[in-house]
Order: structure tokens, then C-alpha cells, then sequence
């Protein structure tokens, strides 16, 4: 027996699987697939301040071994997340991971203070990494502003804080380190990288916002080089994997590269089961590498340079 | 949702029983599923990824809805058929899969149409939109029921892209046509068949209409002129099918009289014709 269980800073999961934030929906709409009491946890969507109608259509559109998507946080804000969405989000089972976004730091602060008074929310991701909103330079892209929004946060919030890091800088390494100063409990990433897809005979963009964020099997390299250029560089702080994950075994390549936990995101909307499958199959792959705890097998990852 | 036992949508591995042509670029797919295929209703749709045997590439689902349930001899369903026209990618990949190997499908999705009128229906089809028809008029069909009949007018660019029109017939469903070249019945829209019998006073309980966005909006305007009950079901992009990702969303009017996106693949894909924000 392997035993699951992982460790974010003080937040203890009872396995590594996760799901991303907008692509589990509020999570409801999974249930008829995955037996949500099973996940490691559950990530819904994306909430802001006020509601947000998004951007036009097509939204999302389907490239080689991946997709982009531009939906822009199309939510109802988090009074209705709080009132419609939180109360069936305390009976799936899974500890509770909320995911905000604002659009400067005072709204982060304000809607992480109130969620902080909710039971039955077991840490709060900061989606400080959305590409489809413009409201001037984002956020993330700043290790300044990413360390002074987590400090703010923290204040203010007494759950463990989640800073969700975008891949679309040179280097993401002081972003991270400015977060894990500031007292995040973990980073997760990659949230996903701008991209474009263009119909050249109508001469425009497919998508209705123009660019979007590319997800899926063909970002999963990325993922894993930035999850072990954070890991190897600040080897305390404990990391979250996102991007192509599908199987057990892209499960494990990301633990062993330094991340924690992961979050199955687009792989759900072409395999509505696989998280839950995934359970189990991370521990049967893990117990028949001989693995006991897959805590032991994270970060484990050498390199053939000799590092 | 028939019974209480409904545990669906299911996440299937699927065999392909047959892919066959049955029009130029159309083909019809039967699948092997028997929980999909008791328990989907007309104007449901499944997701399919047309790459086969678990292949990544196309990478996501394909929407298409449910064409006809097959029942095995005892009539218990065992299957299920799907027509589709070869657009891109998927569809393409699609027609290349063959009997026996197996395709990842989760359904039924969507509301799916709702009860037999009073009277009778027609169906207004535009290219591939006549699919969802032929269980519905099944359905609406059944004898002692509400609905004495029912007339598919079905519009295609040309006739060799009429698909299925001997399956309407067997169902009882009057078929006629209209073409965008005059290779078939009439010559011109399909919309103009409908007005044609509006203007001669005929009054259907019910019009429900599937195709383009400007044919829908077309058949939107002339039914509400004339004060008919009109539903119409939405062909949006989607990613999930199953309310995930918002890819798929439509304006909708809500009860208020303010327009909202709402999700085509759950809360459609079939609206009043009136309830939604044409373009
Ligand atoms: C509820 C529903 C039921 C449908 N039922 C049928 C049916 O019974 N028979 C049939 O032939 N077609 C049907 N369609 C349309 C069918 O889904 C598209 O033709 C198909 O997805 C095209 O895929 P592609 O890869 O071949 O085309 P591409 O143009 O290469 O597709 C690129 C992307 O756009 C999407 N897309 C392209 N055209 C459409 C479209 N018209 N509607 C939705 N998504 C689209 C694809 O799914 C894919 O993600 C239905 C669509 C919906 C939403
Ligand atoms: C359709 C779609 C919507 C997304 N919405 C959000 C969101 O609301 N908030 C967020 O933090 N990330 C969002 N993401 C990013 C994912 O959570 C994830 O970081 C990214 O897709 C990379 O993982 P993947 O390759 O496994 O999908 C979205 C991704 C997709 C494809
Ligand atoms: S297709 Fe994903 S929400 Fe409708």
C-alpha cells in the first residue's frame, strides 16, 4: 500500500490529485463522472468581485494537441458564489480550494477576507495569472506586486494562500520566490501561455477575443520545466503542477520534478473520468515502482548533468 | 430523464457497429452502448472523440445529436445512431473509423425537446439539422398520443446532401424539400416553405427548427409574426459538452427581460425560439 497523502505547507490532502480551476465547472457538473469524495481536491472556477460576462464567442478553439481558450472569467461574482455555489461545494467530500481573481489588490484582499469567514473552504488560490482579462499589466508578471498581494492577502485571511503563477514571463523563479517570501503555503503552475490561432482566408483571428491561453498535452514540457526550475531553486516551498496532465504516469513525472500535487485541467474536458482514475492508478504505478509514500517520491527528479 | 435509475451521463468505450455513407460528405454512425441508448431523448446529443481507440489526436469531442435508437429484438435498445456531415478535423476523422474499433463517447447531454404537442408539428431543418428530427417525430408520433402529425421541411444546398429522407418517411413524418440550387423541390429557402404554408392559414401547434444561426433567426422572426410556439436547438462550439468549460455560450433572455450567456450544453441545446438574442 502506498500511502497518498501530500503536504502543502499545513495543508495536509488526501492524495495529489487535483482539479484546475475553470475546468471543473463549480464542480456539480462533475459528479454523474468523477466520485468527487475521492479527489485530493476540488478547484472551481475562477470567482471575482462582481460578475463578468466574459468575452464573446468562440471562446475556445482546438490546435494541435491542445486548445486555446478565452473565456474571461465568465462568473456571477462571489456573493452568488458564496449563497448558490459554496453550500453544495461543503457536501462533495474533497477539501475545498476557492479560486479568486481581482482586478487590482484591494479586491483580491476584500474577497479573500470574505471568504476566509466561510467554513468549509480548505485554502484560497489567487489566479493572479488569468490572460484573458486586460486591466492594465498583469499582475503576475511582477514579483514585487505578487509578494506585497500575498502579504496583503495573508493579513487579511487567515487560510492558506495559493499564489497560481503564469508562465508567460522570462523567468518565473523571483516571481515564485517573492510569493513564497511573502508566506504563500504553495504556487501552483502553469496557468496557461498566450497563444493564437488565425483563419487566414477570412484574415482574422479564430478566436472572438483575438488571443487566448493555450492548454492541454502540448503544454505539458513547459509545465514540467518551470515546476523543476522553481523546485530546484526553492526547494522549501511546496509547489503544485499544472499543465497536459492526463495519466497517472504525467502525475508522476510532474511529483518527481518537485511538485507536491497536481491539477488535471483540459484533459477533463476530453476525458470527463480521468482525475478519478487517476487516483488509484498514481498509487498502483507508484507501489509498483516500489514507492511507499508518494511524499517521499517528490522532488526527486536528478539530472544528467550531474545536479 | 425517464425513471429514477438515471445515472447518467456516462463516460463510454463505445464499438462502432457500422459507419456507413448515406449522402454525399454525411455518414451514419451506430454505436454499441445500451445505457446511452436507453436512456437519451430526442434532441439530446453525445460527445464523441472521432479519433478512435483512444487516440489524442483530434483531441477534443465532437457535439452531435441523436439520430435514431436501435432496439434488439425484444425491443430493448442496444444502440444508438448518429448522422453527421464531414465539416473539418473531427468529422473528417470520424468517417475514417471503422466497424469494430471503439470510440470514448459521454452522454446524453442537453435538455433535449420537450413534449408531443397538441396538434400538429413541424420540423424545420437547414443542412445537417434535420438529424435531431427523426427520434423526435418517433416520439411525437406515438399512436394515441397528442400529435397527429408531423412534416419535416428540410433545406439543403443540393440533393445529393439529402441524408436520410426514406428514414423520415418509415417514421410517418411528411418530408419536403427545398434546395439552394433547384436540385430538388423547391428552389430557395427552406424558411420560404413555412411561410408559404402560414400564408395558406395553416396553424401548427408547434415549429421547432435546427440548422444555421441565420436560418434560425429567419424562422424566429416569421413564427413570431405569426404567433406560433416555436422552439429551435442550437449548434454553439463546445469543449465539454457537460458545462465545464463555458465555452458554448449563448445569449438567452431571461425572465427579467435581460439578456444572460447561459450554456448551450446544459441549459439548451433546445430554447424558445423567443428567448433567444439573435445577432
Ligand atoms: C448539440 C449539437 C448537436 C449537433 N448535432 C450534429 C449532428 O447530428 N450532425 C452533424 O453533422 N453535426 C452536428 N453538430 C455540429 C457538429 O458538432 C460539427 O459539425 C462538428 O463539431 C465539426 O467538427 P470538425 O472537427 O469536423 O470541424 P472543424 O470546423 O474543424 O471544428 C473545429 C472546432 O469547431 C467545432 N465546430 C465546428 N463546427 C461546429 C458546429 N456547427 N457546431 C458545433 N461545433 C462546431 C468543432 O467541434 C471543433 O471543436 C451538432 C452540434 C451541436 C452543438
Ligand atoms: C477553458 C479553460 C478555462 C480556464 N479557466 C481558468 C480560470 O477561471 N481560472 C484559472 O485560474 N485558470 C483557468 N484555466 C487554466 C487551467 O486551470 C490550467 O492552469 C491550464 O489550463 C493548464 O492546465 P491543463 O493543460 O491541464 O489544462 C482555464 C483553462 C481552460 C482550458
Ligand atoms: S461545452 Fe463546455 S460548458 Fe458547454
Amino acid at each position: 500500500m502506498v500511502d497518498p497523502r501530500v503536504t502543502l505547507g499545513r495543508l495536509t490532502l488526501p492524495n495529489p490529485v487535483l482539479v484546475a480551476s475553470g475546468t471543473f465547472g463549480y464542480v456539480r457538473e462533475m459528479s454523474t463522472f468523477v466520485r468527487l469524495d475521492r479527489l485530493g481536491g476540488v478547484i472551481p472556477k475562477t470567482v471575482t468581485a462582481r460578475p463578468r460576462a466574459g468575452n464573446p464567442t468562440p471562446r475556445t478553439v482546438e490546435t494541435a494537441a491542445g486548445m486555446l481558450n478565452a473565456i474571461g472569467l465568465d462568473n456571477d461574482g462571489i456573493d452568488h458564489f458564496v449563497a448558490h455555489h459554496l453550500p453544495y461545494l461543503r457536501t462533495v467530500g474533497a477539501p475545498v480550494i476557492a479560486n479568486i481573481a481581482g482586478e487590482d489588490e484591494d479586491q483580491f484582499v476584500a474577497m479573500a477576507a470574505q471568504l476566509g469567514g466561510e467554513p468549509g473552504i480548505a485554502a484560497i488560490e489567487l489566479n493572479i495569472s488569468c490572460p484573458n482579462v486586460s486591466h492594465g499589466l498583469d499582475l503576475g508578471v511582477d514579483a514585487e506586486a505578487v509578494g506585497r498581494l500575498v502579504k496583503r492577502v495573508r493579513s487579511e485571511c487567515p487560510l492558506p494562500i495559493i499564489a497560481k503563477l503564469t508562465p508567460n514571463v522570462t523567468n518565473v523563479v523571483p516571481i515564485a520566490a517573492a510569493a513564497a517570501e511573502a508566506g504563500a503555503a504553495a504556487v501552483s503552475l502553469i496557468n496557461t501561455l498566450r497563444g493564437m490561432a488565425v483563419d487566414w482566408r477570412r484574415r482574422r483571428p479564430i478566436l472572438a477575443y483575438d488571443v487566448g491561453g493555450l492548454s492541454g498535452p502540448a503544454v505539458k514540457p513547459i509545465a514540467l520545466r518551470m515546476v523543476w526550475d522553481v523546485a530546484r531553486a526553492l526547494p522549501e516551498l511546496p509547489i503544485i503542477g499544472i499543465g497536459g496532465i492526463a495519466t497517472a504516469d504525467d502525475a508522476l513525472e510532474f511529483l518527481v520534478a518537485g511538485a507536491s500535487a497536481v491539477q488535471v485541467g483540459t484533459a477533463t474536458f476530453y476525458d470527463p473520468t480521468a482525475a478519478d482514475r487517476m487516483v488509484d492508478e498514481i498509487a498502483s504505478r507508484a507501489a509498483e515502482a516500489g514507492v511507499r509514500s508518494l511524499r517521499e517520491i517528490v522532488g526527486t527528479l536528478r539530472s544528467n548533468r550531474g545536479g | 430523464m425517464s425513471g429514477t435509475d438515471f445515472q447518467g451521463p456516462f463516460h463510454r468505450c463505445a464499438t462502432i457497429v457500422e459507419n456507413v455513407p448515406v449522402a454525399r460528405e454525411t455518414y451514419r454512425i451506430r454505436l454499441a452502448d445500451p445505457a446511452i441508448a436507453g436512456s437519451i431523448r430526442p434532441g439530446q446529443f453525445v460527445m464523441i472523440r472521432p479519433g478512435g481507440d483512444g487516440s489524442d489526436d483530434p483531441l477534443l469531442g465532437r457535439p452531435l445529436a441523436l439520430y435514431d435508437v436501435v432496439r434488439d429484438a425484444s425491443g430493448a435498445p442496444v444502440a444508438f445512431d448518429v448522422v453527421y456531415l464531414v465539416i473539418g478535423r473531427g468529422t473528417s476523422a470520424l468517417s475514417r473509423r471503422r466497424a469494430g474499433e471503439s470510440l470514448s463517447i459521454w452522454g446524453p447531454l442537453g435538455n433535449g425537446f420537450g413534449r408531443a404537442p397538441e396538434g400538429p408539428a413541424v420540423f424545420v431543418a437547414g443542412g445537417i439539422g434535420q438529424t435531431p428530427f427523426l427520434a423526435l417525430g418517433r416520439d411525437w408520433l406515438q399512436p394515441g398520443g397528442p400529435c397527429p402529425s408531423a412534416t419535416l421541411l428540410y433545406g439543403v444546398r443540393s440533393a445529393d446532401l439529402l441524408a436520410g429522407v426514406d428514414d423520415f418517411h418509415a417514421a410517418g413524418v411528411h418530408v419536403e424539400i427545398a434546395t439552394d440550387d433547384g436540385s430538388a423541390g423547391h428552389h430557395g429557402f427552406v424558411t420560404d416553405l413555412l411561410a408559404r404554408r402560414l400564408d395558406r392559414g395553416e396553424r401548427p401547434a408547434k415549429v421547432v427548427g435546427c440548422g444555421p444561426p441565420a436560418m434560425l433567426a429567419a424562422l424566429a422572426r416569421l413564427t413570431e409574426r405569426h404567433g406560433l410556439d416555436c422552439d429551435v436547438s442550437l449548434e454553439n462550439h463546445m469543449a465539454c459538452g457537460f458545462g465545464a468549460c463555458f465555452s458554448c455560450v449563448a445569449p438567452i433572455r431571461q425572465p427579467d427581460g435581460s439578456a444572460d450567456l447561459r450554456r448551450v450544453c446544459v441549459e439548451g441545446p433546445v430554447f424558445p425560439a423567443r428567448g433567444v438574442v439573435w445577432s
